[in-house]
């Protein structure tokens, strides 16, 4: 150690004649730091600048405080619970905001100022030691491994018995502590019956074998006269908690389209094997949830007949069985397959052909 | 063209004509030839407002005084685009038999109508016309071919006195059907193609409901069936009360409620700029 | 028994003795008060990040005691009219819970907000200055892939808060975040029923989002950021170079009391900044955005800024799908490429550029000098590269507001993007490495004629020369002789080579004044830093 610092030379803190900041020195140049300059920023003892900058953060000091009083007073006096309109409460978070951050700010400055302005300007030069242990010990340490790596390795060598019995014994200790921890986390997405993965909620299977109704969000079926020209509908399948977040590939968009459109749309649908017939008159209905990553595409453009996404700006057509024509999306938005009942409310005629929302590895 | 029993092919739109069913072509045709001479007839001067039932067949092409005085504003500010009897010119404005005097009412009393270019949408502007000019030309358009019209009664919002409970209905409402576009702070939003969904920060309780009524430009027909006329008045008073006149809680800036764009933009622009600005001064000579 | 008298004023000796009897700590505690620190305002960032980590650790830790993560349904009664009577979940009820009725609950929750946007910013500016200067070279290495793991934990602590209220908007969060599990190829469906429990949302996913976002991940935080500061401690802060500072020293403030007390009225200058910025400006209202329903969505749904960049990306995406037809058919959707391998190259390739960057210019010394970004035209131009990436793949995250905003058609926005995404970054590279050979070519021309003066003189027959002041001694003919090249700051104004005051008083100011000599009377040689080298290679 003693080679480091040669520079200056080592000083007796015993003796008491050394001034406190000639021990300081000595424990710097015991850490390998030379203090270069360590000076007062004022002149004299007595300097107007000195005093000035202590107003200065005294000042802050009192404004912290000041505002630190207010931001309690404000926090139980002023009035905070939520009422609707322009109201005083809607002012109690900004006016905490403002007395907190004005108190820590003014804290801040003034200590900062303090360190800056008021403590000693100081220059130290401290050695870095880099670049690794001396030589031997690093020899020393690196045959202390390999020796206890040989003791080790070399029992396991000698013994094949060992080896052999740590393999069996460790690996499957090693699976069995993991199996509890990561095993009851796995969910196989295929079992349910019929499969939720590729199953909606229009699937009859869930409505007693009776084709579901489709319904608004309160659950009440809808007709054929409840969507204008021109209009769109979310609706849901009519079965308990059809609307609600069980269902979350099921809420489906019912379009009644202008008659001009509609022709296309129809025309288009039954020159395709998948969507023949599922127009019912001018209504057509896709899913909601979007093929690229599954929110809802549902800003319906009721002139260019297009339907995009919010969340990737997947752009669908609706007239020409929802191809994606802009954006990410691959796959064109399933068609739900419409048809009146007896009583006149719209149910599907089945459920959708293709699998709803974001595309999987295994989806046919 | 398949047959017009099939369900949902009506020719109109709007509930009212829907339900009166629309008069035929060939009276239509022969009501516009009739206006077309009566406007002849006032180009030459003849003193015949009053009295165009002398050259009339049938009564329904029969004016009040109201819609007159639209039909002169039509004339010298709609008719180059709109054509002749509001029947539309290929390429330049659509047909507006059958839009209805709601129609009239957004497109006009919000300024998009009379367009100053033509653009992907129609834009808000400083209305060209006044309330009454606006009306007038509203009634004008209604007599013209019926159409969706706004409620008598001028209600569009609920008491909250009396019923409390419209503003959190009209705001699930508006989260099924509004917030798609318009956005979750009824800030507005993107379209494809240069369209857009306008804000909804400062428009009137009557423009909302026509609006809703009508289906204005790329926006779907809310009709009475889809939502009955106290769902328009709760989801207007979700937007009026909650959207419009409420103070944010969260602070004196909402960001104009645009979400993580305008966070993010505020944390490097303002939060990461100010603590610069202090590292700079901590590190600094002075 | 005899009262002994205290005598107050030995006690803290006494205590201090008794202390270090017991473990030792006089030695260490000395070089710990005693530590080296060298200023520079740039030094600062990683602290921010710091210091908005304890705010997140103290404002998150009030946020548990009113949050219920749990996805039961219940009805909204509270104060806020505008929901009363709506279903929601117990998450999402008990967020607005803590944001209306508790007192100054909207008010912690904010600064939670905040301080984590401030947070991810932070690392990123911070991460930034290690890049451009060089700071990662050896011995470093490790630092710095320590530092891409932090942005990488911040990015999914950031990711799981924002899921919890299970409001309208963090829903379509987690549903993307489905989307992107289902894409991976082969374990996709299996990756997603296991997080989700079954079929997205199932009613596990907040629990255990909450469990991540409170426990494992700023437990992980916490490690690594303590491993983070005690590396920098071990292995000294890199400095700038300058006069007086080689390779083997550090210049600059002894930890205390000088440097800790100006990191201390940083950290309340953070705090103040948080505090007001809460206060000040909303941040996700989820009272508007109504519970999250899989059927309701809203115009311009964005992730927080630091995730806008991977959504920037899947926007960016055209729309290539694999098609794999064997058996029934297999594919791989084009979400898979942005957002799974996309956001793993991203986070974990930068790890690396250490060691790639050594390997490539075969430098194997320890660099304890900083080097201006000019210094390395072809770091800087890679970083530039790396920086326009990312700022239009962030843009692109939002780019369907700037559409709105600024009427420029959206699909325009998102042909910009793809375009600016390919040309941009190569555009960038070549601009920030002629930038930097320029600044470099100027330095060097003052270094050899001098500082510009503005003097124009005319000589006797009549040639205008330009007069300029030499930065070092001057030949035999008064030309300068051509001073070496440094890496460091060259005055290039007259005033900065004490002509003038300063235009703008010493805000702008660098630490050490690189023409001052410090005024002490222990001010060493100008050559002392040769010869501390020599000392210092004790080996």
């Amino acid at each position: 150690m003693t080679t480091l610092h040669d520079e200056t030379e080592a000083v007796d803190v015993s003796d008491p004649r050394l001034s406190r900041f000639e021990i300081v020195k000595e424990g710097a140049r015991r850490d390998d730091i030379e203090i270069v300059t360590y000076e007062s920023q004022f002149h004299g003892t007595d300097s107007k600048a000195e005093k000035r900058v202590v107003r200065n953060i005294a000042l802050l000091f009192f404004i912290a405080g000041i505002a630190g009083i207010a931001f309690v007073v404000f926090y139980i006096a002023w009035p905070w619970q939520f009422e609707l309109g322009n109201t005083l409460s809607d002012y109690y978070t900004p006016i905490l905001g403002l007395s907190l951050g004005i108190a820590l700010f003014c804290l801040g400055f003034g200590i900062l100022a303090w360190a800056k302005k008021l403590l000693p300007h100081e220059v130290s030069i401290q050695k870095r030691h880099d670049g690794g242990s001396p030589t031997d010990e690093q020899k020393i340490t690196g045959q202390t491994m390999l020796f206890v790596a040989e003791e080790l390795g070399q029992g396991v060598q000698r013994r094949p018995l060992l080896k052999g019995a740590i393999g069996l014994g460790l690996a499957p200790l090693g699976v069995a502590a993991a199996a509890p921890l990561i095993g009851g986390l796995i969910q196989n997405p295929h079992r349910d019956n019929p499969p939720m993965m590729f199953s909606t909620g229009f699937n009859s299977a869930f409505n007693n074998g009776k084709q579901v109704r489709l319904t608004r969000s309160d659950g009440t079926p809808l007709r054929p006269e409840d969507v204008s020209t021109g209009g769109q509908l979310t609706v849901f399948p009519g079965i308990p908690g059809g609307a609600t977040n069980e269902w979350a590939d099921s809420p489906t968009l019912l379009i009644h389209l202008r008659p001009e459109d509609a022709d296309v749309a129809r025309k288009n649908a039954d020159a395709d094997p998948r969507n023949k017939g599922s127009m019912w008159g001018d209504y057509i209905a896709y899913s909601k949830i979007c093929t690229h990553a599954g929110c809802p595409a549902s800003l319906y453009e009721q002139q260019t007949n297009r339907l995009l996404c919010p969340c990737h700006q997947s752009q669908f057509n609706i007239t020409d069985n929802a191809q994606p024509i802009f954006g990410p999306a691959t796959r064109r938005l399933p068609m739900l397959p419409l048809t009146v009942d007896d009583e006149g409310f719209f149910v599907a005629a089945r459920d959708y052909k293709d699998t709803v929302g974001p595309d999987f590895w295994e989806r046919p | 063209m398949t047959s017009g029993s099939r369900p949902g092919r009506w020719r109109f739109r709007g509930v009212f004509t829907r339900r009166r069913g629309a008069p035929s072509r060939t009276r239509r045709r022969l009501g516009a030839a009739v206006r077309m001479i009566a406007a002849l007839a006032l180009a030459g001067g003849v003193y015949t407002a009053f009295a165009p039932g002398a050259f009339a067949q049938d009564n329904t092409t029969q004016l009040s005084a109201t819609a007159q005085e639209g039909k002169q504003l039509y004339e010298n500010s709609c008719i180059v685009c709109h054509g002749r009897d509001a029947q539309g010119v290929t390429g330049r404005g659509p047909s507006l038999i059958g839009v209805g005097s709601a129609s009239v009412e957004f497109q006009v009393g919000t300024g998009r109508m009379p367009l100053t270019r033509q653009e992907a949408q129609a834009e808000e502007k400083k209305p060209q016309f006044d309330k009454d000019q606006t009306k007038q030309l509203a009634q004008y358009i209604q007599e013209l071919g019926g159409g969706p019209q706004l409620p008598a009664d001028g209600v569009y919002t609920e008491d909250l006195k009396q019923n409390p409970d419209a503003l959190a209905r009209g705001g699930e409402l508006f989260r099924v059907n509004c917030t798609s576009c318009h956005g979750f702070g009824g800030a507005g939003g993107a379209l494809s193609s240069g369209k857009y969904a306008p804000s909804l920060h400062d428009v009137s309780p009557e423009h909302i409901y026509a609006a809703m009524l009508t289906g204005p430009q790329n926006m779907p027909v809310f009709g009475d069936n889809e939502l009955t006329p106290e769902q328009k008045r709760q989801i207007i008073t979700y937007i009026t009360v909650q959207l419009q006149q409420d103070k944010d809680p969260g602070g004196i800036f909402n960001l104009g409620r645009y979400g993580p764009v305008t966070e993010g933009l505020v944390i490097f622009g303002v939060g990461i700029v100010i603590l610069v600005f202090t590292a700079l001064w901590i590190a600094g000579k002075s | 028994m005899k009262r002994r008298k205290v005598d107050l004023a030995q006690a803290p000796v006494t205590l201090a003795k008794g202390v270090d009897e017991r473990y030792q700590v006089a030695t260490p505690l000395r070089a710990l008060l005693n530590k080296v620190f060298p200023d520079h305002w740039s030094f600062l960032l990683g602290e921010i990040a710091l210091f908005s980590f304890i705010i997140l650790l103290l404002t998150g830790t009030f946020l548990t005691l009113f949050f219920d993560p749990s996805m039961q349904e219940v009805t909204y009664h509270g104060p806020y009219a505008a929901l009363r009577g709506v279903d929601m979940s117990a998450a999402y009820e008990s967020s607005l819970r803590l944001s209306f009725e508790v007192r100054g609950g909207l008010f912690l929750r904010q600064m939670h907000h905040w301080a984590a946007l401030l947070f991810v910013a932070a690392i990123v500016v911070h991460m930034a200055r290690i890049f451009f200067t060089g700071a990662f070279r050896k011995p470093r290495e490790a630092n710095w892939a320590i530092g891409v793991l932090l942005f990488l934990l911040g990015f999914l602590a950031g990711f799981t808060g924002y899921s919890l209220p299970d409001d309208g908007l963090s829903g379509t969060g987690l549903r993307i975040a489905s989307a992107i599990m289902l894409s991976i190829p082969v374990a996709g469906t299996w990756i997603s029923a296991s997080i989700f429990g079954g079929e997205f949302p199932g009613h596990l996913i907040i629990g255990r989002f909450y469990i991540a976002h409170v426990l494992l991940i700023p437990a992980a935080l916490l490690a690594l950021i303590a491993v983070h500061l005690g590396l920098v401690f071990k292995q000294k802060h890199t400095q700038w170079p300058g006069p007086m500072r080689t390779n083997t020293n550090v210049v600059g403030e002894r930890m205390f009391p000088r440097y800790a007390l100006k990191q201390g009225g940083f950290f309340m200058a953070v705090f103040g900044t948080v505090a007001l910025m809460a206060g000040m400006f909303q941040i996700n209202p989820i009272w508007l955005f109504g519970p999250y329903r899989a059927s309701e969505v809203s115009s311009a749904s964005q992730p927080d800024w630091y995730v806008m960049f991977m959504d920037g990306l899947v926007r960016l995406m055209p729309n290539w799908q694999i098609y794999i037809p064997i058996g029934n058919g297999y594919s791989i959707p084009p979400l898979f490429w942005p957002a799974v391998v996309g956001l793993g190259a991203l986070t974990t390739v930068p790890m690396f550029y250490p060691w790639i960057e050594a390997r490539r210019t075969k430098d194997k010394a320890i660099h304890n000098l900083l080097q201006r970004p000019r210094d390395n035209p072809e770091r800087t131009g890679i970083g530039a590269m790396a920086f326009t990436f990312f700022l239009v793949a962030t843009l692109s995250g939002g780019n369907d507001v700037i559409a709105d905003k600024f009427h420029i058609s959206l699909n325009a926005m998102t042909w910009a993007g793809r375009i600016g995404l390919l040309i941009g970054p190569p555009l960038a590279y070549f601009l920030a490495v002629r930038v930097c050979l320029g600044l470099q070519q100027h330095d060097r021309e003052v270094l050899a004629h001098g500082v510009e003066t503005g003097i124009i003189r005319r000589l006797p027959n009549g040639q205008f020369i330009e007069v300029h002041q030499p930065l070092g001694p001057v030949d035999d003919h008064g030309h300068p002789i051509p001073l070496e090249y440094g890496g460091w700051v060259v005055p290039k104004k007259m005033n900065r080579v004490g002509a003038l005051a300063p235009a703008i008083k010493g805000f702008f100011f660098p630490v050490e004044k690189p023409a001052e000599a410090p005024v002490s009377p222990a001010l060493p040689p100008v050559t002392a830093g040769e010869q501390r080298e020599e000392i210092t290679s004790g080996r």
